[in-house]
């Protein structure tokens, strides 16, 4: 991409920095008004005992950019804007539940009061008005870091340059997601692979492996 | 996956129950920016959007935030103040979920007095002024009948407590207490004797850092909680001792399940080892400690040989940790730690930690123990009168060996209520604190109430203790108060002061506590003692401080200037030797081991366990569990306990028990897990609640303190609640 006004927004999370404390989950929820029984973003971890630190590891929607979710969507409701954000249209939305099933990992879901698909979308309300995601924010540890890919000088392209990074993916798909996690995150690969509607044909770069 | 929505429950249709929220919000709607004080304490909060300051309250660290309020005033959001430096400019999960404290449909709304039994919870709506009436008439004739001593006091911590023991005192009872019994009073007693203070761990700056229990990733305290991953990433090493692989010990260096109740074994042969290598902080100790010869005799013994036989980790590692903590003093230390309330010596195993400290010869410096800054807020004096018909002391003074006096102790007070000795209790009024969910053994906590003539609870929820209460009277949350200013230590962080103006105005018919005892004072020819307004109280406390007005309302927080490090040379301390104290003359005079004598602790038999408890992240003690969103994430408890013994059991994942100890049962799910020792089982606190009026975690889990024995240190008083043992049954 060039370095243009565009934006290019990503999250990057050290995994080794997180305690757990679901900040960032109940910012989310009061944020974004996330129904109960939902959640827009979650903390994985991996075992630890044994001798090894568990590792925590925060996520939600990806914004990614080769998304399943969009490909699955049969109006057009979901799409990747040009920021990199994949928002959602919920006046065009049906509420088929296609996208919930596409995305790898699992980051959608159906929203019972709007009746619509609903997922993370790094707070865009709060990007207008020049504030971070809830997340971000509100992080204990500072374990995330937002920022402009584009901008050499935010910080997720600073961390970008001075730290080995790695993204969580599908063994299987690779949808390209724009969260970064610092490398020694684990686990690299329990997002699933996307259940796609049959009339839904992902370009061939899509499918890391032959089909 | 659960779709339960609270179908009638949005925001909206919350206020429309009725106050005057809406009506204001409807007149006013232009942007504000960030406002923090009102001009006087009778204008009413801005309404219409707007931003505003507040401190949390969910639970005790006061982080700043700033809330923000839409256009029909309602708050939407909490954000961090990223001015507030003691919480790093952060907000946990629960300051986060303050906004379900507020909006909470179980809140309290209205003066209910008791129609049926004790705990039936069957109620009867008064006026305010019905309810004061009632009160105060309640407590004259009982300070009529047993004297003003005749009434108990137990306010919480609050910024607003401060009012209700100056009702006490004015009021004319000696009986007043806190909830810090319940907490960490052990620890300020040890590290007290020793030192002459308090000190504050600067944990940013640290090296080396030992925590014993103190499970600050879980256990959130700031600025420490914050720090400590930092310190983390600066290259400080993290040991845990904790018989429990929680958060703390998952992200820490190393990691032992040290078996419960033999913190002062290890920490002993710590010292063993400092002394005995001759590696602690020979100039330090010589010039500003006492005790070295008797402290070195003390410890020839507990060699760490003998510890890793009680302790049961190995002799190698004790030894290595202590020459690894030698080599990193000054910047080192033994995490003094908050919560004490586990065995019956802790005041003694505290002491073992303040000794390894001065060891270190880390006080008063960088990565060590630190002085807390003078914060010179002014309090507003008065002259308690006197009450010739009072009796000598205190109701629980003479239990324990040495109490602090402004804190008092529970356990022993509901002894001295339930035994009527010295003298008759039988008035209590509590504010903010739920001891019928925090006090172990909560059967003697409802016989003390049983024995009352009057039981009066301001609070914001009908916990536990409001259940129990022929009084409730509903307070309003933080963000609905204006309080007096309060001050705030922080370590590294600098210390602070800090005040609460109303983001929003109270719902339903809550009234703060300082507006509650200014009646009853009224009513009870007290009036004088509080002839002011919150303003002009808090105008008074910031005569030293004539800039911090301005700062408060700017940014949300102002700072005391000091120095961290430094401040204590040349100053004698607070001892009879006027040094630190290794050997500790005044439990000598009192008949008290001077020095910490090991003493193991009580065998746990076999098929039987050790109930711990402790904290996590997202739950406060009692106070957060009903809350709609943090309910989310913890609907309920478990019981945690390690494979093995669940295997004898025959239990699976999630089954049903049954854990009894002499004191009471309780019945919760088996959560199975390598994350306890096979010895101990675990529980989190605020479940298995008696109020159905806390309507969503009702039923819901086992209360800890129905099956908590009561046990408590025996020099400060303070309750010792890792004492119990339980055996296990599936049901």
């Amino acid at each position: 991409m060039s370095a243009s006004t565009e934006k290019r927004y990503a999250i990057v999370i050290d995994t080794f920095k997180c305690i757990d404390c679901k900040a960032c989950m109940i910012a989310c929820k009061v944020e974004n008004a996330v129904p109960e029984g939902f959640w827009r973003n979650w903390v994985h971890h991996t075992g630890g005992m044994n001798g090894r630190r568990t590792l925590y590891q925060p996520g939600q929607c990806m914004q990614c950019d080769e998304p399943s979710c969009v490909a699955a969507c049969p109006v057009g409701a979901t799409y990747k804007q040009k920021d990199g954000l994949v928002v959602i249209d919920t006046m065009k939305c049906i509420g088929c539940g296609n996208c919930v099933t596409a995305c790898p990992y699992g980051a959608r879901y159906r929203n019972p009061v709007r009746r619509t698909a609903d997922k993370c979308d790094f707070c865009a309300h709060r990007l207008k008005r020049g504030e971070e995601p809830a997340c971000v924010e509100t992080c204990p540890t500072r374990a995330r870091v937002f920022g402009d890919l584009n901008d050499p000088k935010s910080p997720v392209s600073i961390i970008m340059k001075s730290e080995k990074l790695v993204r969580v993916v599908n063994p299987v798909v690779n949808t390209e997601p724009a969260i970064y996690y610092l490398a020694g995150a684990l686990p690299l690969d329990w997002p699933v692979e996307p259940t796609l509607p049959g009339n839904v044909h992902m370009n061939s770069a899509f499918w890391k492996t032959a089909r | 996956m659960p779709q339960t929505i609270e179908k009638g429950f949005t925001r909206r249709g919350f206020l429309k129950v009725g106050t005057a929220a809406g009506v204001a919000a409807a007149i006013c709607g232009h942007t504000r920016v960030l406002q923090a004080l009102v001009k006087t304490a009778e204008q009413p909060p801005p309404a219409g959007i707007h931003k505003a300051y507040s401190i949390c309250d969910i639970c005790i660290n006061k982080c700043g935030l700033i809330a923000r309020v839409d256009e029909a005033g309602v708050v939407k959001k909490l954000d961090p103040n990223h001015k507030f430096r003691k919480s790093r400019g952060m907000l946990c999960a629960r300051g986060n979920a303050g906004i379900g404290q507020l909006y909470d449909p179980d809140r309290l709304k209205y003066p209910l007095l008791r129609k049926g039994e004790r705990g039936a919870g069957q109620w009867q709506r008064l006026s305010w002024d019905q309810a004061l009436d009632h009160a105060a008439e309640k407590l004259q004739k009982i300070g009529e009948k047993y004297t003003r001593c005749g009434v108990l006091f137990m306010a919480g911590s609050d910024m607003q407590s401060g009012f209700v023991q100056r009702f006490a005192n004015v009021f004319g009872s000696f009986n007043v207490i806190s909830h810090e019994s319940n907490c960490l009073l052990s620890l300020n007693r040890a590290f007290l004797d020793t030192f002459g203070m308090i000190p504050l761990p600067d944990v940013l700056n640290s090296k080396y850092i030992i925590l014993a229990g103190a499970n600050r990733f879980e256990a959130l305290i700031t600025p420490d909680s914050i720090d400590l991953m930092t310190a983390i990433r600066s290259g400080c090493k993290l040991v845990v001792l904790d018989p429990r692989f929680t958060k703390t010990a998952a992200l820490a260096h190393e990691w032992h399940a040290i078996r419960p109740g033999t913190d002062m074994a290890f920490l002993l042969a710590v010292a063993h080892v400092l002394i005995g290598e001759g590696i602690y902080d020979r100039k330090f100790v010589e010039e500003k400690t006492y005790g070295l010869e008797q402290l070195s005799a003390h410890v020839k013994p507990y060699s760490p040989e003998w510890a890793e036989k009680e302790c049961q980790i190995p002799a190698v590692d004790i030894r290595r940790i202590a020459r690894e903590l030698a080599k990193a003093a000054p910047a080192a230390m033994v995490y003094p730690g908050r919560r004490s309330s586990d065995y019956e010596n802790s005041t003694q195993i505290r002491r073992s930690f303040a000794i390894v400290n001065a060891l270190l010869g880390n006080f008063d410096r960088p990565g060590g123990l630190t002085i807390p800054q003078p914060i010179p807020l002014k309090g507003v004096a008065y002259d308690a009168p006197w009450y010739d018909d009072n009796p000598e002391g205190r109701i629980e003074g003479e239990r324990s060996q040495m109490m602090f006096e402004e804190e008092g102790s529970f356990k022993h007070a509901r002894d001295a209520v339930i035994e009527g000795k010295p003298y008759p209790v039988k008035g209590f009024f509590t504010y903010k604190t739920n001891p019928m969910a925090t006090g172990a053994n909560r059967r003697k906590t409802v016989e003390m109430i049983q024995k009352l003539d009057f039981m009066l609870t301001v609070d914001i929820a009908m916990t536990d203790t409001a259940w129990m209460a022929d009084l409730v009277l509903p307070a309003p949350s933080y963000l609905e108060r204006q309080d007096p200013v309060s001050p705030v230590q922080a370590v590294s962080a600098g210390a602070c002061i800090v005040t609460r103006d109303p983001v929003v105005p109270a719902l339903f018919e809550s009234r703060p506590v300082f507006w509650i005892v200014q009646e009853l004072a009224r009513r009870l020819d007290l009036a004088n003692f509080f002839d002011f307004s919150m303003e002009q109280y808090r105008q008074e406390q910031l005569k030293n401080l004539p800039e911090a007005e301005a700062a408060l309302k700017q940014d949300g927080v102002y700072y005391i200037q000091g120095n961290l490090y430094g401040s204590y040379e040349g100053k004698p301390f607070k001892t009879l030797s006027k040094k630190i104290e290794l050997y500790n003359q005044r439990y000598k005079e009192a008949g008290i081991d001077p020095m910490p004598v090991y003493r193991p602790p009580r065998e746990v038999p076999a098929d039987h366990f050790r109930l711990v408890v402790g904290r996590n992240a997202y739950i406060t003690q009692a106070s957060t569990t009903n809350n709609a969103l943090l309910h989310e994430l913890v609907p309920e408890n478990t019981l945690w306990m390690h494979p093995q013994p669940a295997a004898k059991l025959g239990l699976q994942q999630g089954d049903l028990v049954e854990v009894a100890s002499k004191a009471g049962k309780g019945t919760l799910k088996v959560r199975i897990t390598e994350e306890t020792r096979p010895d101990t089982v675990y529980m989190d606190s605020g479940f298995g609640v008696l109020s159905r009026g806390l309507s969503r975690v009702y039923s819901k889990g086992a209360s800890i303190v129905e099956i908590l024995e009561e046990y408590n240190d025996a020099i400060s008083g303070n309750m010792a609640m890792h004492e119990t043992i339980v055996s296990v049954r599936r049901v």
